[in-house]
Order: structure tokens, then C-alpha cells, then sequence
């Protein structure tokens, strides 16, 4: 077991410094604007993870949280002259509040019907996006968004206009995510979240609140997408209702299956691996979704965990061998 | 007033009897099957292409060109049946969805790649052709959209309440593992409720393709609804899918010829989360306690 500690740790070190080393390795712009791209992903997707991995219950509005925390934390810079350092956690927070809202009458259904409903809401909420022009400029988007103001540090200051300086931002927003998000699962509230998936009849006898463990994972997964979403409009400096789609939440879908629904590092893995993808195929655009769909549907069938969980599974069988040998 | 009224009550009538033929069959997968289909609608799409293929291009009469792609469809239901629900028949639920998702995205881009991301027209002999008294005029391929429906609603009730072979599938629906030990073979009833289930999405799709577009994206259009339309029915309830087909078809239409036709789909979805709460069951569906 120790030794099997050991090597987690060397391959969680290793990620670590590669993803700090990995803008000044002389890539061109393009790849750090990838490597971006993947760090947002796999914020999104940790978000789903804790609603479909963990608690077991399928959400198609991930789009729409991401947009609601990118709107509203763009509409307070633009329109208040708030910083992005005080819009940010307060859009977070409309998606958090947004999803406990719409989970409170939804999260008592179970299977087909909380999915239809979190994609009609989704639906809903770029709707409102689209048609709210004088709040959101309907179609045209949210242009000229400001860059996170400079902090000072006294012998330093720290800029966000750049590519890197940004990569640094979201890294660093990630890292701290991933703490909290890996105490969170290996507390009482994240065994709680896999028993409801396990049986939620049976947790409920052990008289676990079922409805409000899945709210809870609901509304702190939103609030993560909101918080991307935040981050996204920082980053990009420009938001449209055209990101936030069904499409978007069928993407980051994607990346939780392939990359290991359940996994801490599963939603990473998928994230990096699909973004890359995303980005460099762009000619085989149609080509590209007939492979996810079918492997989609494969991973679920023939590795449910994905590729993390293939990974853990492959290490468990040659630390066995070893054993016997 | 009045004629903008009743061509709205028309619309929506063809609206429902869409919903209503689709639904049928995720229902019936749902209920004797127990798998959620989200691929449902694409074997809708499908159909519609199919269709365009036997009457546009083989210049097949339109009722002969719908019978041939219903019964091209439903081999096509079964071989989904073969390859896909029953490797998920064990499957927990949310990954039966995830799964079929992403066939449902698997299909949609091979239509893209095959028939082309653009919409097709779809003429027949009945486009032209209107029937129009006291001012209101009807393509005939509107009205027969609705009668063809009930025609096939009117079929599917007789094979299901009349028939041997309707007898199996109620008694898969009410207790699979019973109805097995009676010696019912359940591969054989789920290769036959997915055939059914297919040919009404293929007639769906074949009926309303020459009134609305023919695109590789029609199913995603629809899926929403249809699975609305479901669950207001109650999942895995026949009679059920068919009211809340109408009721939604109407509702929709009303909403765009008197409302906003932007608010469209904000009423059926407002609709369905209203119900949801107040009858999480659906409108026709008797609420069902598990048993452990």
C-alpha cells in the first residue's frame, strides 16, 4: 500500500511541475492558449463530476451555470466597474444559488426525469441570454470585458493581461479547487454522495438526508462552473450566448466518461486529452464527434470508470504480479 | 381571429401527433424494456431520410414510400436493439443514458456525413394539394398527418390489447423476471417492441418531413420535447404519451401564434417543471413506491 502512496504521489508531483513548467517550455502561444482551454475544461468537468460521478445524477446544465457565473461576473465589471476579484465569487455564488434554486424541486427526481430537466433549463437559460437584449446585448455578446485588476504584492506586481499571466491564474485557481475538491470527496459529505449512488433507498434508511446531500452537490458543482465561468470571461474578454449551449454540456460530458466518472483524476485526463483534440482536429470536426459518440457509448459499456479508472486497475494488476513473482 | 385560431388548433395538432408517434415508442422501450432511449429521436431522423430517399428519389407514391420506411426502420430499431440496449440492459441508469447519448451524437454526425449538414425539402402529391372551406385552408398533408396518426395509434392499441404477442409485452411491462418464468422469451418481445417503436418514430418522420424540413439536427430538435411529452404521460405509460403529446402539440402552438414564437419552448419546458412538481409522476401516471 505504501509503495502504491508513493507512486501517486511521484505522478501527482511530476503533473504538478509539468503544468507550472509548461508555459515557459518555448511552445508557441497557440499551445499555452490549449493549455488554458484544458485548465477551464477540467474545472467544468470536476464540476459535473460531483453531481454525475459522485452523486450519481446526470446534470445537462453545466453550460448554463458556466454562462450564468461568466454573465453575471461580466455584467458587474461592465456595468458596476467592479473588480474581478469581487464579481467572481459572486458569480460563482448566482450559479450556486441558481442550481439550489432548480435543484430543490428537480433533485427529488431521479434518472430521465432530473436529466430532461436540467437540459430544458439549460435551454431556458440560453434563451434568456439570447432574448434579454437590454441586459445582455441579446446575440452580439458582452464585448470588451476588463482583464482581473493587478495585485500588488509590495516588492511585486502581478498583471492578467497575458496568455501566461493567465494560465498562472487558472492553474493556481485549480490547485487550490483540487484541495478543497479532495477533502471534500474523502469527507463525510462525499461518502454520503456515493452511497446515494450506490442506493439511495438504502442511504436513506441509514437516514442520510438524500435531497439535501444532492443539492449540496448540485449547487457546489454549479458554483464551480460559475467560478469558470468567471474565469472564462476574464480570460477571453468576450462573452456570447454561442459558448454556453447543450452542445458545451454535451462536451464536457464527454470528458468526465472518457477521462473516469467517480475519479479525481479521471475528469483531468478527459479534459486535457478532449481539449487537445478539440483544438488540433479542428478539420475533422465531423469525423471527430462520430468517434466521441461511439466511444462514448463504448467507454460506458466496457470501462465505466474511463481511462483513470483503466489506469488504477492496470497499476493494481502489475503491483500484483509483482507480488507473486 | 378565428381563422389564425384554428390554423394554430391545426398546427398543433400536427405537432402532437409527431410528439405522439415518437413517444410511443421511448415510452414502450421504457416500460417493457426498461431502458431511457435517448437516441429515440434520431430513428426519426432517420425515418425522414429514408423517406425522402423512397418517394423523392425513387419517385415511390408517398403512402407506399411510408409503409416501406416504416418496415426499413423498424429493422433498423431491431438491430439497435441488438447492439446497443441489451449490452445496457444491466447497466445502471445514468450510464443506460450516457450510453445511448452518445449514439444519439453517433447518428446525428453519420447522417451529417452522409445526407449533409444542409435541410432537404421533401415534396410530395399531397404538399400542393389544400382543402379550404369558410375561409381556412389545409394542406392535405397536414390533415393526413393527423389521420395517419390515429390510424397507427388505433393499430398499436389493438396489437397491444388484442393480440398474443401484445399479451407478452403487457406482461414484460407489469414484471419482467415473472413473465419470464411463464416462458415468455424477452429477447423476442424486445426485438419486437423496439421494431414498433422504431416504425412509429420512422412514420414521424416520414409524415412531417414534407411539411417541415428534413435535417441530420430534426431529432435533436425534438428529443426534448418528446421526452417531456413522456414523462407529463408517466414513463412507460401508452395512453398517458399520447395526451400530453396533444395537450403539449396545442399548447406550443397557441403559445407561438398568440404569445411569442420565442417562447415556445420556455412553455413546454415551464410546463413540464410545473408538473414535475406538483405530480412527479406525470399527469396520467400513478405514482409508484419502490420496493427494495
Amino acid at each position: 500500500m505504501k509503495q502504491w502512496m508513493n507512486l501517486k504521489t511521484l505522478v501527482i508531483i511530476v503533473a504538478i511541475l509539468f503544468a507550472v513548467a509548461f508555459p515557459q517550455m518555448g511552445f508557441k502561444m497557440y499551445y499555452v492558449h490549449i493549455g488554458v482551454l484544458s485548465l477551464l475544461h477540467i474545472l467544468l468537468a470536476l464540476g459535473l463530476n460531483l453531481v454525475a460521478g459522485y452523486a450519481g445524477q446526470l446534470s445537462l446544465a453545466q453550460a448554463a451555470f458556466f454562462g450564468i457565473g461568466a454573465y453575471v461576473s461580466a455584467l458587474l465589471m461592465l456595468n458596476l466597474k467592479w473588480s474581478f476579484w469581487l464579481a467572481a465569487p459572486l458569480g460563482a455564488l448566482a450559479a450556486g444559488l441558481v442550481a439550489v434554486g432548480i435543484g430543490l424541486p428537480t433533485l427529488r427526481l431521479k434518472g430521465p426525469y432530473f436529466v430532461i430537466s436540467t437540459m430544458g433549463f439549460g435551454e431556458i437559460v440560453r434563451l434568456v441570454f439570447l432574448n434579454w437584449e437590454s441586459v445582455t446585448r441579446g446575440p452580439n455578446g458582452l464585448p470588451g470585458i476588463p482583464a482581473p485588476d493587478p495585485i500588488s504584492l509590495g516588492f511585486v506586481t502581478l498583471t492578467f493581461e497575458s496568455r501566461v499571466e493567465n494560465y498562472y491564474l487558472i492553474l493556481t485557481v485549480l490547485l487550490v479547487v483540487l484541495v478543497l475538491y479532495y477533502n471534500l470527496v474523502h469527507s463525510r459529505i462525499g461518502r454520503a454522495l456515493r452511497a446515494i449512488r450506490n442506493d439511495y433507498i438504502a442511504t436513506q434508511v441509514m437516514g442520510i438526508h438524500v435531497a439535501f446531500y444532492r443539492i449540496l452537490a448540485f449547487g457546489v458543482g454549479a458554483a464551480l462552473s460559475g467560478l469558470t465561468g468567471a474565469l472564462y470571461a476574464g480570460y477571453i474578454r468576450f462573452i456570447s450566448p454561442d459558448t454556453f449551449t447543450i452542445g458545451e454540456s454535451i462536451n464536457i460530458l464527454i470528458m468526465m466518461v472518457i477521462g473516469g466518472m467517480g475519479t479525481i483524476s479521471g475528469p483531468i485526463i478527459g479534459a486535457i486529452f478532449i481539449t487537445y483534440l478539440l483544438e488540433t482536429m479542428r478539420v475533422f470536426a465531423e469525423y471527430r464527434l462520430v468517434i466521441y459518440g461511439l466511444l462514448m457509448f463504448l467507454v460506458i459499456l466496457y470501462m465505466p470508470h474511463g481511462i483513470a479508472g483503466m489506469l488504477k486497475k492496470l497499476s493494481l494488476r502489475v503491483r500484483a504480479g509483482k507480488k507473486e513473482a | 381571429m378565428f381563422q389564425e385560431f384554428v390554423q394554430q388548433i391545426v398546427n398543433g395538432l400536427v405537432l402532437g401527433s409527431t410528439y405522439a408517434l415518437i413517444a410511443l415508442g421511448l415510452t414502450m422501450i421504457y416500460g417493457i424494456l426498461g431502458i431511457v432511449n435517448w437516441a429515440h429521436s434520431e430513428l426519426y431522423m432517420l425515418g425522414a431520410f429514408v423517406g425522402v430517399f423512397l418517394v423523392v428519389h425513387l419517385k415511390l407514391p408517398f403512402l407506399l414510400g411510408l409503409v416501406l420506411a416504416m418496415l426499413v426502420m423498424a429493422l433498423f430499431g431491431m438491430a439497435m436493439d441488438l447492439l446497443v440496449f441489451r449490452p445496457l440492459r444491466s447497466a445502471p441508469e445514468m450510464n443506460m443514458i450516457i450510453g445511448t447519448l452518445g449514439i444519439s451524437i453517433f447518428l446525428v454526425q453519420a447522417a451529417v456525413i452522409v445526407f449533409s449538414p444542409n435541410p432537404v425539402r421533401f415534396p410530395t402529391e399531397f404538399s400542393d394539394a389544400y382543402l379550404s372551406f369558410m375561409g381556412i385552408s389545409i394542406t392535405l398533408q397536414r390533415l393526413m398527418v393527423f389521420c395517419v396518426t390515429l390510424v397507427l395509434i388505433a393499430l398499436l392499441n389493438y396489437i397491444i390489447k388484442y393480440t398474443t404477442v401484445g399479451k407478452a409485452m403487457r406482461a414484460c411491462e407489469q414484471n419482467r423476471d415473472a413473465a419470464k418464468l411463464m416462458g415468455i422469451d424477452i429477447n423476442r418481445i424486445s426485438l419486437i417492441t423496439c421494431a414498433i417503436g422504431a416504425a412509429l418514430a420512422a412514420a414521424a418522420g416520414t409524415l412531417v418531413g414534407p411539411i417541415f424540413l428534413v435535417s441530420p439536427q430534426m431529432g435533436l430538435a425534438a428529443i426534448s420535447k418528446v421526452f417531456a411529452v413522456v414523462i407529463l404521460g408517466g414513463m412507460g405509460n401508452v395512453p398517458g404519451a399520447i395526451w400530453a403529446a396533444f395537450i403539449l402539440g396545442l399548447a406550443e402552438s397557441l403559445t407561438a401564434g398568440f404569445i411569442s414564437s420565442y417562447y415556445k419552448d420556455v412553455v413546454t419546458f415551464c410546463i413540464l417543471i410545473t408538473v414535475l412538481i406538483i405530480k412527479p409522476a406525470g399527469l396520467f401516471g400513478r405514482s409508484q413506491i419502490e420496493k427494495v
